[in-house]
């Protein structure tokens, strides 16, 4: 027996671990990416309903060729912009707002962090009660003297631009944002905020320069998340979104169940499009960790 | 030169008001909505304009009992929610604890795989999923949509006991060794009982991931398994609000009831450790 054996054990030891990880990776990935395979290959044609041996990029070319489903990618990616932008800035300000041990400041998070467990579908159904023409804003607008009858007040649902349902999703994915928001300013502390307002600095300048740069680091995976959720969500989208342009997981649906059979691959199409968005966001997110995570203030 | 003394946080009558207004702003968006679902599922009419409802009723709470479609519906949401939180547990447990193995850009690969379930769209997963439930004859049928839930909850459990093994600290297991305890007993009298908390809170977040999944059920169910969210989204499709109200409160409660338990659950174990 060598003096090198415990560590060449050690090794092979190490080695069979790393394997067995990746192999757990594998098996992890695999739904998806067997997923991905098989709607890339029925986009060809080469499986799904009415499939052939022979692949073609027609019906692909097709899909990407039509105005509507560039106007889908785009309102995804818009609202999926603007509702997790505004998640973010309303997490960043009660974070902010409220980060003492003071009674009101605890209020306050636990108040941002209320709506966490209210289901993506439920809060789909309240942005309709709330926001529809006929809707509590609507009634609190009549009772303010704003509108005289329902058809004045703008439509906030079903709308080209998706207005409620950016709304929505930004109320229901704040809660999950500003919770990670002050248990970040909660574990780095205030010294160095402390520091700059002892320097002189005013509360702007002491966010824009020694908050904010110390917590977009940490969030920034939290908002890769939401983004990716956002964007992929049926549910809320089936009850709030307009029905020109469709966003991507509403066109799948619609082309699935297409009266014209032959758009029922369509489907397809537009699924590998959602996973694109999916697996970006999934690369970005781990770049995002791994570039930002080891930063210690 | 003296450093200006660093007023207090939130001082100053303009400071304490604003503060005052975003306290009221965030009361009236977070329990408001709440209040709202409550005072559907009892109203009576309620047209517009008015604010509040004309009458108050019950007639939904017993139509929502007698129609029995969201007692049924109730029962097959928390069968699939119960499975999927135990059979995630399970698989996602050593799949943690693989992955918490890996190191530098490996690492990195085995979250992103771990994530990649997580992050995909329901409705594509959905496709993929449908096609392998309809080859093993589980199309439309509760086991399908069981292992259909598991695929994502397996994801964010795999996320979850990835971090826990990374935290955990090895040097009891290491002393148990030492003292000659077998693998097998490291595992259960030492290992498991750290283990308790995180395993109590995958089970929860399992729970969830199944209760509130709509597209996934919708696609692999095939419109056979009606779990409590279809039900609701049918109900608010159909114009009876009402009854919707009653399907989305039972909707929130179990998992209001389950953050609540985890954060009295986290609250307590820091008062301890403190």
């Amino acid at each position: 027996m060598t003096g090198d054996s415990p560590r060449v054990a050690h090794a092979v030891h190490r080695r069979k671990g790393e394997s067995a990880g990746l192999l757990a990776a594998a098996l992890l990935a695999a739904p998806v990416l067997v997923g991905l395979a098989y709607v890339i290959a029925a986009s060809l044609g080469v499986a799904g309903a009415g499939h052939t041996s022979h692949p073609s990029v027609a019906r692909v070319a097709r899909v990407l060729g039509e105005r509507s489903t560039w106007e889908s990618v785009l309102l995804t990616l818009g609202v999926a912009t603007s509702s997790t932008a505004l998640a973010v800035i309303g997490a960043v300000v009660v974070a902010v707002a409220f980060q003492s041990h003071a009674r009101s400041d605890r209020i306050g998070r636990a108040l941002a962090a209320l709506p966490l467990p209210i289901p993506h579908l439920v809060a789909g159904v309240l942005g309709v009660w709330l926001l529809g023409q006929s809707g509590i804003a609507a009634r609190v607008a009549f009772a303010l003297g704003l509108v005289a009858r329902p058809a004045e007040m703008p439509p906030l649902i079903y709308d080209r631009l998706g207005v409620g349902l950016v709304l929505t999703l930004a109320w229901k994915e704040m809660a999950f944002l500003a919770i990670v928001s002050s248990a970040l300013l909660a574990t780095r502390g205030a010294a160095a905020e402390e520091a700059a307002r002892t320097l002189g600095a005013s509360p702007w300048e002491t966010f824009r320069r020694v908050t904010w740069p110390l917590l977009w680091r940490g969030l920034a995976p939290a908002v890769v998340t939401v983004f990716v959720f956002v964007a992929g969500n049926y549910e809320v989208a089936a009850l709030l979104a307009p029905s020109d342009p469709l966003p991507l997981p509403l066109l799948v649906a619609q082309r699935a169940t297409d009266p014209d059979l032959a758009r029922h691959g369509d489907a397809y199409v537009a699924s590998v499009l959602l996973l694109v968005i999916a697996s970006a966001a999934v690369t970005a997110h781990e770049w995002v960790r791994a570039r930002w995570e080891p930063f210690v203030p | 030169m003296t450093a200006a003394p660093l007023p207090a946080h939130g001082a100053g009558a303009g400071a304490r008001a604003w503060r005052l207004a975003l306290l009221a702003l965030l009361a009236l968006s977070s329990i408001g909505p709440m209040l709202l679902l409550a005072l559907w599922s009892v109203s009576g009419a309620w047209f517009f304009p008015a604010v509040l409802p004309h009458t108050v009723t019950l007639v939904a709470w017993r139509s929502a009992i007698r129609a029995q479609s969201l007692a049924s519906a109730l029962g097959t949401s928390t069968i699939l929610a119960i499975g999927t939180a135990i059979l995630a547990c399970i698989v996602a447990l050593p799949f943690g604890q693989l992955l918490a193995r890996l190191a530098g850009w490996r690492r990195h690969v085995g979250a992103a795989a771990a994530f990649l379930p997580v992050a995909a769209p329901p409705l594509a997963l959905g496709t993929g999923l449908q096609v392998a439930a309809l080859a093993l004859g589980l199309g439309g049928t509760l086991p399908g949509v069981l292992l259909a839930h598991l695929v994502p909850a397996v994801g964010y459990l795999s996320l979850l006991f990835l971090g826990t093994f990374t935290l955990l600290d090895a040097r009891p297991a290491e002393v148990a060794r030492t003292l000659g305890a077998s693998p097998w007993q490291v595992w259960w009298r030492v290992t498991l009982p750290q283990l308790r908390r995180p395993i109590a809170e995958a089970a929860a977040i399992g729970f969830l991931v199944s209760w509130t999944q709509f597209a996934l059920t919708l696609v692999v169910g095939a419109g056979a398994v009606r779990t409590l969210p279809l039900e609701v989204f049918a109900y608010v499709q159909a114009g009876e609000d009402r009854v919707a109200a009653v399907g989305a409160l039972l909707l929130i409660l179990p998992p209001a009831l389950a953050v609540s338990a985890l954060r009295w659950a986290a609250l307590r174990t820091t008062v301890i450790s403190a």
